[in-house]
């Protein structure tokens, strides 16, 4: 016999019956959310503090961000930590009250009922948060191994809390003083512990363990992650602190100057994890997984001209903030979530229906489960919204924001097409 | 990788089966990609042990790979019982990929 062999039992993944309603969900929110920015595109011409326009951006961040990477952490938790969920019964609860809560709070928001409505929709979504912190957080400390894939997620389910908290904080202050200060001042904060703290710290956990692993690559650098890891919660601390106890317009380009730093190292752990792969063709999913984190830069820079003119004393400028933020939900997160679905979806998809092929014969591959067609179609509409909506937000033209949005539409509807088509796979044999 | 085995001739005809048996999201088959460490031929029992690894203990394609190699062995040895030893020390690299497996990636 080989070294130390142990007879070990396969560990159960988990279920695709706890999965799959996020991705639905997800995919619907998206649906809803480019419906909402087609209806609303003219209101991309003002204030970025909008009841429409905080509405798209909380059908974004929660009903598409929030729950399709709830649904595939899910699945891969377990391989990221090595060991296995804490409970499925907890993500089940995740997932109806984030279902029940985000409609709820959304509707608030779009009719601007900062009472009853978004009260209750807030709650809900704490409370999902709270269900999936504890699975999560039971899941990393049962797991006998410690990487730097865990704790990038360790800290961004902990900057998730404190989001949705100040978030339901700010509801609050609406209508009872909660804040010394009016809840559009406690916006900045309450988006970047939420874009930075919990969407970037996951996906470069995410990201670092899938894009080698897909790739096959045999690259590996912990010290590097570790390091990213700190900066990006240094970062954080910083601007955190800064918010409450000086100035934050002034020192913000000390936090902006760290994920960037951190933005760009990530990229230089991407670079020599595809240059030592030993899968030569990539495919189309990876690379626009890649994409949207070089795609990360645009936002970074345009916050960084943000916050210039304000420190130059030119004032606040609304469009540009506002496609800082439309770059953030539609262009970053949305181009690794159409990415990434369908390299995860598919294997949970594939999974469920081949687990016991052997018996069948031979199979298609989980590549085959969607139609590259309509893929590559809806890489193309995507690309092609995002460039005209954000050109169309700088100039300030609602000709170019209306093509956009039916775009995203279009995007939305062949996302979704994709999505059924993969979950509604039947056995096939070849 | 070699595979290590008490019967040359048997093994041989049980990795060429096994050469149909792919990862799915690799699209590799397992024996280049190294997964199988040894066969032990059992002629008193009438049993094969297969003594195999996968790339990650919670792979999540673990169960459909190794009732993958059970149904392989059971078809070109049906007098045998086929007993899967899930191992994962040593743990699989990618050195254990054949030369084979490198070309089939494209290196």
């Amino acid at each position: 016999m080989i070294g130390s062999p142990f007879n070990t039992a396969l560990i159960k993944t988990t279920s695709h019956k706890v999965v799959i309603p996020f991705y639905v969900y997800a995919a619907f929110s998206f649906l809803v959310a480019t419906l909402l920015l087609l209806t609303s595109s003219g209101n991309f011409a003002g204030h970025y503090f909008h009841p429409h326009i905080l509405a798209i951006t909380h059908t974004m961040a929660l009903g598409w961000g929030c729950m399709v990477v709830f649904g595939a952490s899910h699945q891969l938790v377990p391989v990221l930590i090595e060991g296995k969920l804490h409970s499925e019964k907890l993500a089940y609860a995740t997932f109806y009250l984030a279902a029940v809560g985000i409609p709820i709070l959304v509707a608030g928001f779009y009719v601007f009922d900062m009472g009853i409505l978004a009260k209750v929709g807030g709650s809900l979504v704490v409370a999902s948060v709270l269900t999936y912190l504890a699975n999560i957080f039971f899941s990393i400390t049962e797991s006998k191994k410690k990487n730097p894939h865990a704790t990038f997620i360790f800290y961004a389910v902990f900057w998730l809390l404190l989001t949705v908290l100040l978030g339901l904080a700010l509801v609050f202050n609406f209508t009872q003083s909660v804040f010394p200060n009016n809840s559009l001042h406690y916006l900045p904060l309450h988006a970047h512990l939420g874009i930075v703290g919990w969407f970037l710290l996951l996906v470069f956990g995410v990201g670092s363990r899938l894009i080698p692993m897909f790739l096959i690559s045999k690259y590996t650098n912990p010290k590097l992650l570790y390091f990213i890891c700190y900066l990006i919660n240094a970062a954080l601390v910083f601007y955190f602190t800064s918010f409450f106890f000086f100035d934050a317009t002034f020192y913000v380009f000390i936090p902006i100057a760290g994920i960037l730093l951190s933005v760009v190292l990530f990229l230089y752990y991407c670079y020599h994890a595809y240059k030592k792969r030993l899968r030569r063709a990539v495919d189309e999913q990876v690379k626009i997984s890649i994409l949207s984190i070089v795609l990360l830069l645009i936002p970074i820079v345009t916050l960084a001209t943000v916050s210039a003119t304000l420190i130059l004393g030119y004032g606040e400028n609304t469009s540009l903030i506002l496609a800082y933020g439309f770059l953030i939900f539609f262009g970053w997160l949305t181009a690794i979530i159409l990415g990434m679905t369908f390299k995860t979806l598919t294997f949970i998809s594939w999974n469920k229906v081949y687990r016991h092929r052997s018996s069948i014969g031979k199979t298609l591959s989980p590549r085959d489960l969607f139609n590259h067609t309509v893929f590559n179609a809806m890489s193309l509409t995507y690309l092609v919204s995002l460039l005209l909506f954000t050109a169309g937000i700088i100039l300030i033209l609602p000709m170019l924001l209306k093509v956009g949005a039916a775009l995203m539409l279009l995007t939305a509807v062949l996302y979704v097409f994709n999505v059924f088509k993969v979950i509604n796979h039947k056995a096939l044999v070849l | 990788m070699n595979v290590t085995t008490n019967n040359d001739a048997k093994c041989t005809t049980a990795l060429a089966g096994l050469k149909f048996v792919d990862d799915p999201e690799v699209g590799l088959n397992v024996v280049d990609l190294g997964l199988i460490y040894e066969l032990d031929f059992q002629e008193d029992e009438k049993k094969i042990v297969c003594t195999m690894t996968l790339t990650s203990e919670f792979c999540p394609m673990g169960e459909t790979i190794t009732s993958d190699v059970t149904h392989a062995l059971q078809n070109d040895f049906p007098e045998y019982s086929i007993e899967i030893n899930l191992i994962f020390q040593p743990p699989w690299g990618y050195e254990n990929i054949s030369e084979e497996g490198h070309e089939f990636l494209g290196y």
